[in-house]
């Protein structure tokens, strides 16, 4: 996005140019004898031509002449980049996972240096954090707790633990409530039964009841189905609207299901009716605590509450079952009232979920149950890793919030040091949203101005942080548009206290509510980059409001990941995504496009400057074959594969030490800062190289025959110190070279030069001009050439050496000490001498030989040869190493010949 | 030396508003002395000033391959070189405002020595680059080697006294491969410029090619200037391996290796200074 602001910028450039230069050559052509001496004569439609028009013409010949100062080519390879380097996401081994054999997918190319950029993180819980590898715990039947957690022979041990455990033989009533539950979760869900072998499925069965797989749309109820198994109740089958049940005593219970009311994420529990074999009707509940106690009339509610507590807070998922016996008349107006809605044409779903909540109430509290989801391996230290980092990280989840808070501790989401921060609906009841609200937020803001203060003296921040949490219900009230129009205070209040939330945990979310969220965040003042990862279906919506969205390929289903961005294996992987690829697909890209720019004002600006020198007649200074290839050929390979791969600081390194990240985030490689800087390093070289050719162009002689040069010459001579100094400053900022590195760089130095030779040494018969014959030969042939290219190289290259040298040492940032203490580590293993940790050795010691010459040379002005010989000498060697030998065989030569000018 | 002859006691300034075919040609002398005497080769160059040979129109106001002997191009040259592509309706050869505009002053050195003028030999071979000579620039080629009859059918530009075949006597430097012609014909890279004229050669090792002392400048003035307010100099030079006097480049060297002696001590204590705290810089965790 900057990079179109820059692009502007350079529009406004050009235009300028191009409206100076015009303006310039009108003034300067006022005098007539500059616009038409005798010896350069117009058209005659060149003269007829009225002004306006001619102005016209120039301005946009000027327009033509600069407008490679707009990196067309830029806009290829970064595309390119972009394409080439998402493979190399694809490729890492390390983001494999074995268990589902699977690497990471990448669906769009274009937001890979986004990644380098989040500053919020919004995670799904289940699936996501978790493995949503469910394993029943236990469940309680009316205080009793069953815990499965030793199968012999399909016997249940009957386990007690702690208090809620109140006789160990259940009553005769509550043997009948037991059966009674295990039946409801037996036939309360929607799994279908895979048989393993489809012909003798049903013995096979019967003979070893694990043999079959239970398939669902949700692992929950595949968990409980499971769990149920083992405690006795196996569900077989359903057949004809029958289900089928193998109870304990290896019995076949039939039971005809009548109705299936649907689970939706709205009301948050399903229904069955079924009827069973002596004719009575039931209907069983299952759902979320929340959404059953409600409905519940009896039933050991508060016992069974306070289980379900306790499991919450243990992290478990619970689920409440609940029943209610129907009779024949009540069922048939349930049906009656379901089936007309289902008939409605219009607002079908409105009246489902009335009649859903019509029929599911007065419920008889069976028991409930706990499930349990581990969390996925490194899930705490990707989070950890994510927070040092300087990324929030938000939990959005439709979990119990106690469940959900659980997880996050686990997850060293919130730490202990956190001080939570509720807004509840609970909470919402006790006071009004307002106050509640304002309280927060003062205690944040007190926070806040305390934490400036900690930072300020050096104190670590993490001492006191932040977590909120808040539920769906309380997060509508606030969403909720309000009448007077004072809902936008809420809305910022909110986001205030959000924002000085390390860690925020919103849980009972609705799906559309997750995108609700992101998007407040998204739209948020300062336009954070975040990203959305979730598993699920239900995440679905938040991973496409997100900037970034990344699905996990997991088990509820590919939904995500085929709506996603990037799709990764396991939440562990998102840490190497972020800190190691999204900070290296950063750095590159803002390499990229400052470098680009950089070199198209070296290209241009030179162009510019010739203008002054040519009467403003947009001749340009290059041939066009240089100018077409310039961005084409000659330049762009080093920066394309620096652009794919650059390491500046190694891999390991990044993943140990996520504070790195931070010194990336919110865009700090391509701020103004560094633009304007990058621009004036442009414009000064382009200055270097213009004028360091116009002196030595100018009114000398530059060869050994006497004979001159021409304008192509001159102009061929600065595009080589251009494309050599273009490419070496690219050398100069590659950290991380491998062979290709060589080989791009000087191969496209070769390239250039064998270009250079081919398309001066041939007459080209399809070309109607051959100005560039033999010049690049000749410029070589000439001794005044070469040591200027040096000289200009060298001098163009030292500020920007300069900043490096002087920045790393007195300012440095984290980034480069982690470079300085592994190179450091380096040379202490290796035993290297300590001198090549500093950039500038080859300054200093080519400046150490120099430096006697000088002196000597003080006393006679006449030997100002040898000085420069001097000087070469030790400048030479550690820039090209080519030159060397020519400037020694030639130093017998120049004692004698010394120039002798006059000019009278 | 300027022979432009802008100050009225200049000797050249009666030929200051001379025109192009002026008959006979406007004639000057101008007398100096030489302070040193040149040693080795010397190289005769004119010089112009506040000339544009690059802009743009002029530039491109060429056809080469009329100037590599192409013989169609010969009768039918390039659109680029409007307006002196035809005079009329016979195409020009050379065309174009290079070709039209080339220096026409006559140069000629003498020595004074008691009196008497004995005038230096000057070259005027060699002047232009091998290849230009040899390979960029042939005649039109035809039967025979009457030059007239192969430039047959063309006339000549507009500003010249004379066709393209009478530049010179001999043969191998007549016509397109005049040598004077070829250095005119690569335009300079600046306003203010020179291009070889003539070379001095040195006959015998016992004397240097120009002693020092008195000498005169022979003009025939044709070539206009005043018009655009333009220059003109006439230089000697000899030249070294290095090409001429270039102070640019010492006074360069010498400038960027102090400063980057300078800097290398300064970023030397920089080193020490600050050395220590990057050794042990402590890793943020």
């Amino acid at each position: 996005r900057s990079m179109n602001l820059f692009l502007i910028v350079y529009l406004c450039i050009l235009i300028s140019k191009a409206l100076i230069n015009t303006v310039l050559k009108y003034v300067w052509q006022s005098e007539p004898f500059r616009d038409e001496p005798w010896y350069n004569q117009k058209t005659e439609p060149e003269r007829k031509r009225n002004l306006f028009l001619r102005a016209l013409t120039d301005f946009l010949a000027f327009m033509v002449l600069f407008n490679y100062i707009i990196p067309v080519s830029m806009y290829v390879t970064v595309e390119m980049q972009k394409f080439l380097g998402s493979y190399f996401l694809t490729w890492d081994e390390e983001m494999f996972d074995e268990d589902t054999g699977e690497g990471p997918l990448v669906n769009t190319s274009d937001l890979n240096e986004e990644l380098g950029q989040i500053e919020y993180v919004f995670t799904d819980k289940t699936g996501t954090l978790t493995e949503n590898n469910m394993e029943f715990v236990e469940c309680c039947i009316e205080g009793h707790v069953y815990v499965p957690h030793v199968i012999c022979n399909g016997q249940i041990l009957h386990d007690c633990t702690g208090i809620d455990m109140i006789d160990s033989s259940p009553g005769g009533s509550g043997k009948e409530r037991e059966e009674l539950f295990f039946r409801a979760l037996c036939l309360c869900h929607t799994v279908q039964v895979k048989d393993d072998d489809s012909v003798d499925g049903l013995k096979k069965n019967q003979l070893s009841r694990r043999s079959c797989i239970y398939i669902s749309s949700s692992p929950d109820e595949v968990a409980l189905v499971e769990g149920i198994q083992r405690l006795g109740y196996t569900y077989l089958r359903l057949k004809d609207n029958f289900m089928e049940i193998l109870n304990r005593e290896n019995n076949i219970e039939k039971f005809e299901l009548l109705e299936v009311l649907s689970f939706d994420s709205v009301r948050r529990r399903m229904s069955v009716i079924v009827k069973s074999s002596t004719g009575d009707i039931f209907l069983f509940c299952k759902g979320a605590d929340s959404s059953i106690f409600p409905r519940v009339k009896e039933g050991k509610i508060d016992q069974i509450r306070s289980r379900v507590e306790r499991n919450a807070v243990e992290g478990l998922r619970t689920l409440c079952v609940a029943y209610k016996k129907l009779t024949a008349e009540e069922y048939s107006n349930a049906q009656k009232l379901l089936q007309n809605a289902k008939l409605a044409l219009q607002d079908r779903e409105k009246k489902l979920a009335e009649v859903y909540e019509k029929i599911e109430r007065d419920f008889i509290l069976l028991g409930a149950t706990a499930v349990e989801d581990r969390l996925q391996e490194k899930a705490a230290d990707t989070i950890e890793a994510l927070q040092k980092a300087g990324i929030k990280v938000w939990v959005l989840t439709g979990d119990k919030m106690e469940t959900a808070a659980a997880t996050c501790y686990a997850c060293k989401l919130f730490r202990r040091n956190t001080q939570i921060l509720e807004l509840t609906t609970k909470k919402i009841e006790e006071q009004s949203l307002h106050d509640v609200l304002f309280d927060l937020s003062k205690t944040v803001l007190r926070h806040n101005g305390s934490l400036t203060r900690d930072t300020f003296s050096g104190l670590s921040t993490d001492m006191q942080d932040y977590g909120l949490i808040i539920d769906g219900a309380a997060l509508s009230l606030i969403m909720k548009p309000r009448q007077d129009g004072s809902s936008g205070n809420y809305r910022e209040l909110f986001l205030e206290i959000c924002r000085n939330c390390s860690a925020v945990l919103c849980c009972r979310m609705a799906p559309l509510q997750k995108a609700q969220i992101v998007k407040l965040i998204k739209l948020s003042k300062e336009h954070p980059i975040t990203l959305a990862i979730g598993d699920g279906a239900n995440d679905v919506s938040m991973i496409l409001e997100a900037h970034v969205g990344i699905g996990i390929i997991g088990k509820e289903g590919r939904q995500a990941a085929r709506n996603s961005d990037y799709a990764i294996p396991k939440f562990k992987h998102l840490k190497k995504m972020l800190l190691v690829h999204g900070h290296f697909y950063y750095v590159r890209i803002s390499e990229l496009v400052q470098y680009f720019f950089y070199k198209n004002v070296c290209f241009i600006f030179p162009q510019f400057l010739y203008q002054f020198f040519c009467g403003f007649s947009q001749q340009t200074l290059y041939d066009t074959a240089y100018l077409t290839l310039y961005n084409i050929s000659f330049t762009s390979l080093p920066i394309l594969l620096y652009g794919l791969m650059e390491q500046h600081v190694s891999a390991d390194t990044l993943k140990r030490e996520p504070s790195l990240y931070r010194d990336v985030a919110k865009n700090a490689l391509l701020r103004w800062r560094a633009f304007i800087y990058w621009t004036f390093l442009g414009v000064f070289d382009a200055v270097v190289f213009f004028f360091g050719a116009y002196f030595l162009f100018d009114n000398t002689i530059v060869t050994s025959n006497g004979q001159m040069f021409g304008n192509w010459t001159f102009g061929t001579l600065v595009f080589t110190v251009l494309v050599f100094t273009v490419t070496l400053k690219l050398a100069l900022d590659t950290h991380y070279w491998t062979w290709i590195n060589h080989f791009m760089i000087w191969g496209s130095l070769v390239f250039y030069i064998i270009f250079s030779l081919l398309w001066g040494g041939i007459i080209w018969p399809f070309l109607n001009y051959q100005r560039m014959y033999y010049v690049f030969m000749q410029m070589l042939s000439s001794g005044p050439a070469w040591l200027g290219i040096i000289l200009l190289i060298t001098v163009s290259l030292l500020p920007d050496v300069l900043k490096k040298v002087l920045c790393r040492q007195l300012w440095p940032t984290a980034t480069e000490r982690i470079q300085n203490a592994s190179r450091h580590c380096r040379e202490h293993i290796s035993e290297f001498t300590p001198l090549a940790c500093l950039k500038s050795p080859r300054y200093r010691s080519s400046d150490c030989s120099n430096s006697p010459a000088r002196r000597s040379n003080s006393h006679s002005k006449k030997m100002m040869f040898t000085h420069w010989r001097g000087v070469n000498y030790s400048v030479l060697p550690s820039v090209f190493g080519y030159s060397n030998k020519h400037c020694r065989s030639s130093a017998g030569h120049h004692y004698s010949g010394t120039g002798l000018e006059t000019s009278v | 030396i300027d022979y432009t002859g802008t100050e009225p006691s200049s000797p050249c300034n009666k030929c200051l508003n001379v025109s192009w075919d002026s008959t006979p040609p406007c004639t000057c002398t101008i007398n100096f002395t030489l302070e040193h005497s040149f040693e080795s080769n010397v190289f005769m160059y004119y010089g112009l000033s506040n000339f544009y040979q690059n802009h743009r129109r002029y530039v491109k106001s060429r056809d080469d391959s009329q100037l590599n002997g192409d013989n169609s191009s010969l009768l039918n040259p390039s659109k680029e070189c409007e307006p002196y592509r035809t005079n009329e309706d016979k195409p020009i050869a050379p065309c174009g405002a290079i070709a039209n505009s080339m220096f026409n002053d006559t140069l000629a050195l003498y020595r004074i020595d008691n009196d008497t003028r004995t005038p230096i030999t000057l070259i005027k071979k060699g002047i232009a680059w091998w290849t230009d000579k040899n390979v960029k620039f042939r005649n039109p080629t035809g039967d025979g080697n009457n030059l007239t009859a192969l430039f047959q059918g063309t006339t000549k530009p507009v500003n010249w006294p004379k066709p393209v075949y009478m530049l010179d006597s001999e043969p191998d430097n007549n016509g397109f491969i005049n040598e004077d012609f070829i250095v005119w014909m690569r335009t300079a890279a600046l306003p203010t410029f020179r291009k070889l004229y003539r070379l001095i050669e040195r006959k015998d090792n016992l004397q240097p090619t120009l002693q020092a002392g008195k000498y005169s400048l022979d003009i025939a003035y044709n070539y206009p200037v005043h018009s655009f307010d333009g220059r003109k100099r006439m230089i000697l030079s000899t030249i070294s391996w290095m090409g001429g006097k270039n102070p640019f480049l010492g006074i360069a060297y010498i400038t960027v290796g102090s400063i980057c002696f300078f800097l290398g001590v300064v970023l030397l204590i920089i080193h020490h200074k600050y050395g220590n705290r990057n050794t042990s810089a402590d890793i943020p965790n």
